[in-house]
C-alpha cells in the first residue's frame, strides 16, 4: 500500500503552467514527476513499461485526452490514468470513466483531492474496486426515488444537467438538488466517485 | 341608357312615379287641357274670337313638357291649336283669318316648337347627371364593400382631424361605433402626448408641406373606447376631393394581427441578440475555460508552496519561483478579461445619423405591446436641437425599451403613473436622453451595482438590462447613470452624440 518515491509522475498538459505548477505542488508533495507538451511527445517518449501514474488534460490539440487513454490502452499500460477537464467537460470526464480512466479531476483542484486520486490511483488495481463500497452503493441505490435515479442515469449516461433538466421537465437547478440527494445518499464523495461506482456496478 | 329616344319611359325614374301614378299624371293633364279648353271658349263667347287666347294654352304646354317628351309637346301644341282654333269662331274657313291672327298661329306653333327642343335638351342633361350620379352610388356601394372586408381599420378625416369615416375594422379595433365618433376629433382615438400634440402635427403639415407622417409606416399608440391603449402600425395619405383635403389613415394592430406580431418578435429576437445577450452566454463558457488555466495553476503554486513552508528549512528560493509565477498567472487571467471587454465594448456598432424624435416615439409604441397595465402617462418632452443623433438604431431601440420597460415596472404599485422622456442638448454638445417615472426609485441595497449584470430586484427578471444599455451606450462612446427625481422617482439618462457639423442635421 505503499507509493515507492520512485515512482514516477507523468504530467500532459499543452498548457505550460499548468504543466509546471503540478510538477511544482507535486514536487512540494515529495513526488517526482515529468511533463510533457502533448499526447504525442509522451507516446513518442519510448516508454514501454510505465510505472507511477499518468495525469492528462482532455482538451488538447491534435491528440486529446480521450484519444490518448484509448491508444494506451490499447497498447495494454498498467499505469493508471487520471483525467483533467476543464469547466462543462463533465460529459467527456464520464466517457473517459467509462473507458476506463482511474479518475477525473475538475481544473482547479485542491491539492488534496488531486494527491489523494494519485495516492488512491497507484495503490488499488483498476478492477478492484471495493466490494464492500460496491455492496454498500447497490443497497444505497436502492433507497433512491424513481427520479433521483433519473437524475443519477443521465449524469452517469453523461448528459449535462440542462439536457436532463429538459429531458425530464424540471429546471436545472432542481436537477443539480437531486444531484446532491443522490451524492449524500450514496456515500459519494465526488462526481468522480459517483460515476465510477454506477459504472462499477454496471449502471 | 338604350331608351333615352322614350323619355316617357324615364319618367318613373326622374319624378320617382310609379306607373300607377303616371296614369294618373297623365289623366291630369287631360283634365287640364279640357278646363284650359272650356275657360278659353267662354272668354270667346264673352269677348268674340280674339285668337290671342291661343297663348292660354302655353303653361299646358310646359307642365307636358316638364312631365313628358318632345313628342307630347308637339301633340299637345297641335290639340291645342285645333281645338282653340274650332271652338272660336268666326276661324273657318281660314280665308275669314286676319293677318294679326296668322301672325298669332305661327308664334304659337313656334313657341311650341321651342318648349320642345329646349325641354328635350334640359331633359337629355338632366338624366346624364341622373345617371353619373346613380353610378356615383354605386362605385360607392362597391368602395364601402371593400373598405369593410379590409382588415385594417380605416379612418378618413378632414383638415380638421374631424372624423368623416370610421370602417367596421376600426370599430372593432377601437371599440367606438361609427356614428359615435364621425364627426369628432380623430384625437379621441390618441392617448396623451399625441393627443395635445396631433393639432401641432397638422399644423406642422399645412405650414411647410413637410411629411412626417404621411406615406410612411409609424408605430403608434392607440386608444380604445374603454381607455386601454394598444400598439398600431399607422399608414397615412392624403386625398383631395373637391378642392378638400382629407386624411386617410389605415390602422393595423399590432397585438392582434398574427403576422404582425410575428415581426414584432423577429424584431426583439434581432434586439436581444444584438445586445449580446446569447453572445454573453456562448463567451460565459469560452471565458470560463480560458480562466480555468491560469486559476488551476495559481492554486498549484500557492499550495505547493504552503507545503513547502512546513518544512523545517523550507527552500525559500523556490518558494519565490513558485509565488513569481502565481502572480504572472494572475495577471495572465487580468489579460483574458481585458481582452474580452475590449472584444465586446469594440462595437460593431454602426453608428449612422438618425432621426432621434421618432426613434423615441417608435420606441414608445412598441414598449407597450406586452403591458397590460396602462394607467401609465407617457409624454415625450423631445428638444428640436435634437433631431439628429449618431447611433446604430436598433441598439439605442435596445436601451430605451429596457429603460421604459424598467420605468413601467416601477411604477406598478405607484399612486401617480407618469413616465417622461425628454431629450436635451448640453453645452457640451452631447445630447442627453432621459427616462424619468415616479416609481418608488431605486433599492439602496442594489445602486451600487446597478449596471452589472445579473443584478435584479425582481422574481422574474434575469438583471441583465441595465448591463446591456452600459455596454450599448459606451460603444457609442456615450454614458449612462441615474438620478433620483424630487419626488422620488427614478431618472435614466445617457448621452449620445450629434452627427459632425454639416451632416444630415435637418433629416426628416
Ligand atoms: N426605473 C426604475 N425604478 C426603480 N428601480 C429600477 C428602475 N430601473 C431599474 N431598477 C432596478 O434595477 C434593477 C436592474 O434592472 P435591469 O438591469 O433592467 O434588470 P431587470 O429589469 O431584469 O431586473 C431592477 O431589478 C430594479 O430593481
Ligand atoms: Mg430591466
Amino acid at each position: 500500500m505503499m507509493t515507492s518515491p520512485e515512482q514516477t509522475i507523468h504530467i500532459i498538459d499543452d498548457d505550460k503552467a499548468m504543466r509546471d505548477s503540478l510538477s511544482f505542488l507535486l514536487h512540494s508533495a515529495g513526488k517526482a514527476s515529468r511533463s510533457y507538451t502533448s499526447a504525442k511527445a509522451f507516446l513518442d517518449s519510448g516508454i514501454d513499461d510505465l510505472d507511477g501514474c499518468i495525469i492528462t488534460d482532455v482538451r488538447m490539440p491534435d491528440m486529446n485526452g480521450l484519444e490518448l487513454l484509448a491508444e494506451l490502452k490499447a497498447r495494454g499500460t498498467r499505469a493508471p490514468i487520471i483525467i483533467m477537464t476543464g469547466h462543462g467537460d463533465i460529459p467527456l470526464a464520464v466517457e473517459a470513466l467509462k473507458a476506463g480512466a482511474a479518475d477525473f479531476l475538475e481544473k482547479p483542484f485542491d491539492d488534496q483531492i488531486i494527491l489523494q486520486a494519485i495516492q488512491k490511483a497507484m495503490t488499488s488495481a483498476p478492477d478492484s474496486e471495493s466490494d464492500t463500497l460496491k455492496d454498500g452503493f447497490v443497497a444505497e441505490l436502492a433507497t433512491l426515488s424513481p427520479r433521483e435515479k433519473d437524475v443519477l442515469l443521465g449524469v452517469v449516461n453523461g448528459k449535462p444537467n440542462k439536457v436532463i433538466a429538459r429531458e425530464l421537465g424540471i429546471s436545472p437547478r432542481t436537477v443539480e438538488v437531486y444531484r446532491a440527494h443522490v451524492m449524500s445518499k450514496t456515500g459519494a464523495h465526488s462526481l468522480s466517485d459517483l460515476v465510477r461506482m454506477s459504472i462499477a456496478v454496471g449502471l | 341608357m338604350g331608351n333615352l329616344e322614350n323619355p316617357l319611359q324615364l319618367l318613373p325614374v326622374r319624378f320617382g312615379l310609379s306607373h300607377r301614378q303616371r296614369g294618373w299624371a297623365l289623366f291630369f293633364l287631360f283634365a287640364a287641357f279640357f278646363i284650359f279648353g272650356t275657360i278659353r271658349a267662354q272668354l270667346s263667347n264673352l269677348a268674340g274670337g280674339d285668337h290671342r287666347y291661343l297663348f292660354f294654352f302655353i303653361p299646358l304646354i310646359i307642365a307636358v313638357c316638364i312631365l313628358s317628351g318632345w313628342r307630347f309637346v308637339l301633340v299637345t301644341g297641335l290639340a291645342c291649336l285645333i281645338y282653340s282654333e274650332l271652338l272660336s269662331p268666326p276661324v273657318w274657313p281660314p280665308r275669314h283669318m286676319t293677318l294679326p291672327h296668322w301672325i298669332t298661329v305661327v308664334v304659337f306653333v313656334l313657341t311650341v316648337f321651342s318648349i320642345a327642343i329646349g325641354g328635350t335638351l334640359m331633359q337629355r342633361t338632366e338624366r346624364a347627371a341622373i345617371l353619373a350620379a346613380d353610378q356615383a352610388m354605386d362605385r360607392e356601394k362597391r368602395l364601402n364593400a371593400i373598405i369593410s372586408t379590409i382588415r385594417d381599420g380605416i379612418i378618413i378625416i378632414d383638415k380638421n382631424a374631424i372624423i368623416q369615416s370610421f370602417s367596421e375594422a376600426a370599430e372593432g379595433l377601437f371599440g367606438y361605433s361609427a356614428q359615435e365618433v364621425i364627426g369628432k376629433s380623430l384625437t379621441v382615438l390618441m392617448p396623451e402626448p399625441m393627443r395635445s400634440q396631433h393639432h401641432n402635427y397638422m399644423q406642422h403639415y399645412f405650414d411647410t408641406g413637410e411629411k412626417r407622417v404621411i406615406g410612411k409606416i409609424r408605430f403608434v399608440p392607440g386608444l380604445r373606447k374603454d381607455g386601454t391603449q394598444f400598439p398600431i402600425e399607422l399608414t397615412v395619405g392624403v386625398l383631395n376631393s373637391n378642392g378638400e383635403t382629407y386624411f386617410i389613415g389605415f390602422v393595423r394592430d399590432l397585438t392582434e394581427a398574427e403576422a404582425n406580431r410575428k415581426r414584432m418578435q423577429d424584431m426583439q429576437a434581432e434586439l436581444i441578440h444584438i445586445s449580446r445577450l446569447s453572445m454573453l452566454g456562448e463567451m460565459g463558457s469560452a471565458l470560463a475555460h480560458e480562466l480555468n488555466q491560469p486559476l488551476s495553476a495559481i492554486a498549484n503554486y500557492m499550495k505547493g508552496s504552503a507545503r513547502l513552508l512546513e518544512a523545517p528549512e523550507p527552500d525559500l528560493s523556490k518558494i519565490r519561483d513558485a509565488l513569481t509565477s502565481a502572480g504572472d498567472q494572475a495577471l495572465r487571467a487580468g489579460d483574458i478579461i481585458r481582452h474580452l471587454r475590449e472584444f465586446v465594448g469594440k462595437g460593431e456598432a454602426a453608428l449612422k445619423p438618425e432621426n432621434l424624435h421618432q426613434l423615441i416615439e417608435d420606441t414608445g409604441a412598441l414598449a407597450l405591446v406586452g403591458l397590460s397595465d396602462n394607467g401609465v402617462h407617457l409624454t415625450y418632452k423631445l428638444s428640436p436641437k435634437t433631431k439628429t443623433v449618431m447611433a446604430d438604431k436598433v441598439q439605442i431601440q435596445q436601451v430605451l425599451l429596457n429603460l421604459i420597460r424598467n420605468a413601467y415596472e416601477s411604477m406598478r404599485d405607484s399612486q401617480k403613473r407618469d413616465l417622461v422622456v425628454s431629450t436635451n442638448l448640453q453645452k457640451s454638445g452631447e445630447i442627453v436622453i432621459s427616462v424619468a417615472d415616479t416609481g418608488p426609485g431605486l433599492d439602496p441595497e442594489i445602486v451600487n451595482r446597478l449596471f452589472q449584470p445579473f443584478v435584479s430586484t425582481k422574481t422574474e427578471s434575469m438583471g441583465v438590462g441595465l448591463s446591456i444599455c452600459r455596454t450599448i451606450v459606451e460603444a457609442h462612446g456615450g454614458t449612462i447613470w441615474f438620478e433620483t427625481a424630487p419626488e422620488g422617482g427614478a431618472i435614466f439618462k445617457f448621452t449620445l452624440r450629434k452627427p459632425p457639423e454639416g451632416i444630415d442635421d435637418d433629416q426628416p
